[in-house]
């Protein structure tokens, strides 16, 4: 008899558990902020806090380099205005498509072909960001850093310089660090 | 001049800004903690965060959370420390590497984890390959790889003082200065000293000799030249020093029993290296690297073996249209002097020896079909002058059907090295008292007629990894490995040795030989699943079955049933990371492993060694944004145990308690 009361009791504790845990989840995953939505809001706002030296052209153009881990996050912005300019995404792989970019991402699983991409943009206008570990070192723009469950940039000031780009102040300020120049 | 793009944010714009965005707590699993997602192989992250949440103070102890990598403490600082079985105190399957050089023993073949190679509060990150890695890393990569990088000099430009104090006489001290010279230079120096006091005897909770004090001093240099050339400088010094009770001399009044010795292991290196990295215009990316280091590892007017080592390694990349092209040369120089005062228990016949090897390869990843078919394809050559030339070859097929999922599969083949111990020492690895006569008897193991070949390695394995929620990922990972040519031996001759007193002593020598041969099998899984964006959940698991093919030659197929028997079959870890509010963390580690059976040397007695399931606990405290203050406990519940016993080098089986650590990090 006290087993009969017992075993549905105990049978029921599991569902407990599983409606506190997806109450939890629901709760906190009401907003969406996974770290791809996160770094493709990040490449948005780049292209309105960086200047980029004076261009005919009326199209400012994200490359996405390799393997596509941004495109659908960034194809609903395709086609507004940023600074006067309409905003294209172009997908890009080889060293030919580079002048035709001012933002080029390179996601962490191109980690191997970074110093390849970098070598391809040298002196140009073009701005680099990537989720690659060690990208700024690398000679890299911008790299994002996961750091205290927040997503950060890391900011490499002298190869912003290099490539001819300027980074507004705001922009430094928020930086989770500055390389290779004076905040 | 000229229309500069403009910074203002144009008015009907509904974007989160950049001050926003810097604010969002992110809801996804971190991909840093899988930046091997890509790769065709099974690969597990442990970040800096890791490490430092795991409140564990020795590397071996953070390793415990990787899937397939079995780690086991002997005393309070040495451990065995396996991926995929066959573990012991000298594992010698498996590399380790620090930025690149391995810190694995080739006399032994094995890794001494009582000696700190590297403050964990120095490493960046650490990943951890499992399975054949011969194609990339060389002989030796046989069931897995564990990279440990060091953090790079520029992000360090501050101070930092860590200390810790806790039971069991455990004290731990960092130090860290650093800073930039100019943009492009900077440089790192770190100092760490630990102590742990003696365990306890399992025989009668009376303490044991086994106290360590270790010692590590690391320095590093980094330049950045033009664009993607860079010069790094690594210097290290480490010293540890600790003692053992080793079973020796027979007890005059009870022969079954041994009476044990203390003895001081001392092991200290030296080391210096370099790499310079550099791109050509036409994006050839090549990499020099070479290091000289000086070791010395001896047991006090007993044993002891002194070398140097040179390494030189080469390694270019080349990626053109679909191809990945990696290319590499390596060469290492080991001369060592090795003697031992135990005449009788163990003999080296060659004292100085020069171990040459040399290696090419060459490894393609290929993309079939962009975003998802990827195949590759390598195979390195090397040659020893002890083992030969050999030829490692490996393929692997990723197919990636949407950006979220993974399947991949590999085949590949490795050499291992026999060591110098093993194909040179003589030693007395068995004793048995006076139970079938009134005489006692020992084994000894010695080389046998034939020099040692190299053991041979031959599998394959799939695996499947998913991104199956924005914050649940899982990795999955199966393989079957036959393991031919094993170190083995065969009865050799028979010696009566009179001189131990009126009791004579039978010496049955075993001979080593390539003869054993077997199965491994097994499955790891991880999962990884943030619950809200400040709590996240790890969980791996590990299977692991060997099987040793019997044989006709009773001394193989008990060797090999001690293999299947001494490796443990489930191992397992659950780990909690909670952030409770901006400045307080609360972790906890649940861990455990299935139960195993080993010989306790110089015994030739089995003991089961029981399964074990404990918890660890940390709390840390951020008062400021530079001073934090944690509080760890290690193996909380479960019996005191004995995780491990000594199979190969004779040693006094210890416990593992709880204990309790006060640790304070403070950066200046």
């Amino acid at each position: 008899m006290l087993a009969r009361i017992t075993r549905p009791a105990r049978a029921f504790r599991p569902h407990w558990l599983a409606a506190l845990l997806l109450v939890i989840v629901s709760k906190n995953f009401a907003q969406p902020n996974s770290e791809p939505q996160l770094e493709a809001a990040y490449l948005i706002n780049f292209m309105k806090y960086v200047e980029w030296p004076a261009s005919a052209r009326n199209t400012a153009s994200i490359c996405l380099f390799g393997r596509d881990t941004l495109g659908p996050l960034l194809s609903s912005h395709e086609g507004r205005m940023i600074g006067g300019k309409e905003l294209r995404i172009l997908r890009v792989s080889s060293p030919a498509d580079m002048a035709s970019c001012q933002l080029v991402y390179i996601p962490d699983v191109e980690e191997a072909r970074i110093g390849a991409v970098l070598r391809w943009t040298q002196g140009m206008p073009i701005l680099t960001a990537s989720s690659a570990d060690g990208f700024a070192r690398a000679g890299g723009g911008i790299e994002f850093v996961r750091h205290g469950g927040r997503m950060q940039f890391i900011v490499n000031a002298s190869s912003l310089l290099q490539q001819g780009l300027t980074a507004s102040s705001q922009m430094m300020r928020l930086a989770f660090r500055v390389i290779g120049g004076e905040r | 001049m000229a229309a500069i793009w403009h910074n203002a944010i144009s008015a009907q714009d509904d974007d989160l800004n950049l001050e926003d965005l810097t604010k969002i707590e992110v809801s996804s699993v971190s991909r840093r903690n899988q930046s091997l997602n890509n790769v065709p192989a099974a690969a597990f992250v442990i970040s800096a965060d890791d490490i430092r949440r795991s409140g564990a103070q020795t590397l071996p102890d953070v390793l415990r959370m990787a899937p397939g990598i079995q780690v086991a403490q002997i005393d309070s600082g040495r451990y065995a420390v396996t991926a995929r079985g066959f573990n012991g105190r000298f594992s010698n399957k498996l590399q380790v590497l620090v930025d690149g050089r391995s810190i694995y023993d080739p006399f032994f073949s094995g890794t001494l984890w009582e000696h700190d190679q590297i403050p964990l509060e120095d490493i960046e990150r650490i990943e951890i390959i499992r399975g054949v890695g011969a194609a990339m890393w060389g002989a030796n990569a046989v069931n897995g790889v564990i990279n440990i990088i060091s953090k790079h000099s520029h992000g360090e430009a501050n101070g930092m003082l860590a200390a810790s104090i806790g039971t069991h006489g455990q004290r731990q001290l960092y130090a860290r200065a650093a800073g930039n010279i100019d943009a492009d230079t900077s440089w790192k120096l770190s100092a760490q000293g630990r102590h742990a006091g003696p365990a306890k005897k399992s025989a009668d909770g009376s303490y044991s000799a086994d106290d360590l004090t270790a010692s590590t001093v690391d320095f590093r240099f980094d330049r950045t030249l033009t664009a993607g050339s860079a010069l790094t400088v690594w210097a290290n010094v480490a010293n540890s020093t600790q003692g053992d009770l080793y079973p020796f001399t027979i007890n005059p009044l009870d022969p079954m029993v041994l009476d044990p010795i203390a003895v001081d292991e001392k092991t200290s290196t030296q080391m210096l290296g370099a790499r310079y990295r550099w791109l050509t215009e036409q994006g050839f990316e090549s990499s020099i690297q070479s290091s000289l280091s000086n070791a010395q590892i001896g047991l006090k007017n007993a044993f002891e073996i002194r070398y140097v080592k040179f390494d030189l390694d080469y390694q270019g990349r080349y990626t053109f249209a679909e191809h990945d092209l990696l290319w590499g040369l390596t060469h290492r120089t080991m001369s060592d002097e090795a003697w031992s005062n135990f005449a009788f228990e163990m003999t080296i016949p060659r004292r100085e020896f020069t171990q040459r090897s040399s290696g090419v390869f060459l490894h393609d990843n290929w993309t079939l079909v962009p975003d998802t078919w990827q195949l590759g394809v390598g195979a390195r050559w090397d040659q020893s002058n002890l083992g030969g030339s050999f030829l490692s070859p490996s393929a692997t097929l990723m197919w990636t059907p949407t950006r979220n999922h993974t399947l991949w599969a590999k085949y590949a083949r490795a050499p291992r090295i026999p060591s110098r111990a093993e194909s040179d020492v003589s030693m007395i690895s068995g004793y048995q008292g006076p139970t079938t006569g009134p005489f006692l008897s020992m084994l000894r193991s010695q080389p046998g007629s034939l020099p040692l070949s190299r053991e041979t390695i031959e599998g394959g394995e799939l695996g499947f990894r998913s991104q199956l929620a924005p914050h649940f990922s899982i990795d999955l990972s199966l393989y079957r490995y036959r393991y031919a040519n094993l170190v083995s031996s065969t009865l050799g001759t028979t010696e009566v040795n009179l001189s131990f007193g009126p009791i004579p002593v039978v010496i049955q020598n075993l001979d080593r030989n390539n003869a054993a041969n077997g199965w491994l099998t097994g499955a790891e899984l991880s999962l990884d699943w943030l619950l809200s964006p400040t709590w996240r959940l790890q969980l791996s698991y590990a299977l692991t079955h060997v099987d040793m093919d019997a044989s006709s030659n009773p001394i193989s197929d008990a060797q090999g049933k001690a293999d299947e028997r001494g490796t443990a079959r489930h191992t397992g870890s659950l780990r909690s990371q909670w952030n409770l509010s901006e400045n307080q963390q609360l972790d906890a580690w649940l861990r455990g492993s299935s139960g195993m059976v080993r010989t306790l040397s110089p015994y030739t007695t089995e003991i089961r060694i029981p399964g074990y399931v404990t918890l660890d606990l940390r709390y840390a405290f951020k008062l400021t944004r530079d001073l934090e203050i944690a509080l760890s406990g290690r193996n909380l519940i479960g019996p005191r145990r004995v995780e491990y016993v000594s199979d190969y080098v004779p040693a006094t089986p210890v416990v593992i308690e709880p204990s309790l650590q006060l640790t304070t990090r403070w950066k200046f």
